[in-house]
């Protein structure tokens, strides 16, 4: 038995879109907010240190924390797109199972 | 059409090639690691400590007890906290990324700890602080939860 390329291809970019674009606006929505929340701190900082109420060394501190929660911020946006990539692979795997394992002749996946 | 048509053996070739490199058991897919309860009881057990710790600086701000000496105990426990917290991460498969950012938490509790020992806290940078820890919190825990794909 064989398998028909294009139709497969076709199949598998479906489910992919299928599956990112569902997985895709909360993402989004979270960095979105995220990132407003850390220009709001980034402000503040500086604010602070204009003004005299923070020193030099505080600042320094305070604008490595911000980094270190910018960094954590962007780490779990890469998770996120990560496990969306491994939802994708699996629906579009899902999709051809059938037809795979019948064109191998045993349960492949 | 042949063009068009592949045969059963090449499906068997490319399935077994993806299959080999992308660990697939089944039909599922697993790129970063199982959602892991511990992990996520510790770490909001530990926000909850920051906080009540950001609550209790705030009521002692501008009196004798605000001081650094007085509050010790907070930062010793929390670094014993993030310490097992980290450990227990990267023992986990495929866990890199919460790894990271727990080494990154345990690089802002210290960087908390500095700032409190050269001064008293202001409610100013208290709320700074804040804002840095429910980031930092949020992040682990919005991984970690959807670690758990829906189950």
């Amino acid at each position: 038995m064989s398998l028909d390329a294009i139709k497969l291809g076709k199949d598998i970019l479906a489910a992919f879109n299928g599956t990112l674009a569902d997985k895709w606006p909360d993402i989004k929505e979270y960095g979105e907010a995220e990132a407003k929340k850390l220009a709001q701190t980034l402000v503040m900082i500086e604010t602070l240190k204009v003004s005299g109420k923070i020193n030099k060394e505080q600042a320094a501190l305070h604008l490595e924390m911000q980094k270190n929660a910018t960094r954590m911020v962007l780490m779990t946006i890469e998770g996120l797109g990560i496990l969306a990539a491994e939802a994708a692979i699996s629906s579009a795997l899902n999709v051809v199972k059938d037809g795979v394992n019948s064109a191998v002749g045993f349960t492949l996946l | 059409m042949k063009i068009n048509r592949i045969s059963g053996f090449s499906v068997f070739l490319v399935v077994v090639c993806l299959v080999a490199t992308l660990g697939l058991s089944g039909c599922t897919v697993k790129l970063i690691s199982s959602y892991d309860e511990t992990t996520d009881r510790t770490v909001t057990a530990l926000q909850r400590k920051t906080e009540a710790h950001l609550v209790t600086l705030e009521a002692v701000e501008g009196l004798p007890e605000c001081t650094y000496d007085n509050h010790k105990p907070f930062y010793d426990e929390a670094k014993v906290d993030i310490s097992a917290i980290t450990i227990r991460a990267a023992a986990i498969p495929k866990n890199e990324i919460t790894t990271k950012e727990t080494i990154l938490l345990s690089n802002n509790l210290e960087n908390f700890e500095k700032l409190h020992k050269i001064a008293c806290l202001s409610k100013d940078q208290i709320a700074l602080l804040r804002s840095h820890f429910n980031s930092s919190f949020t992040a682990i825990l919005k991984l970690e939860l959807a670690k758990r794909r829906g189950d």
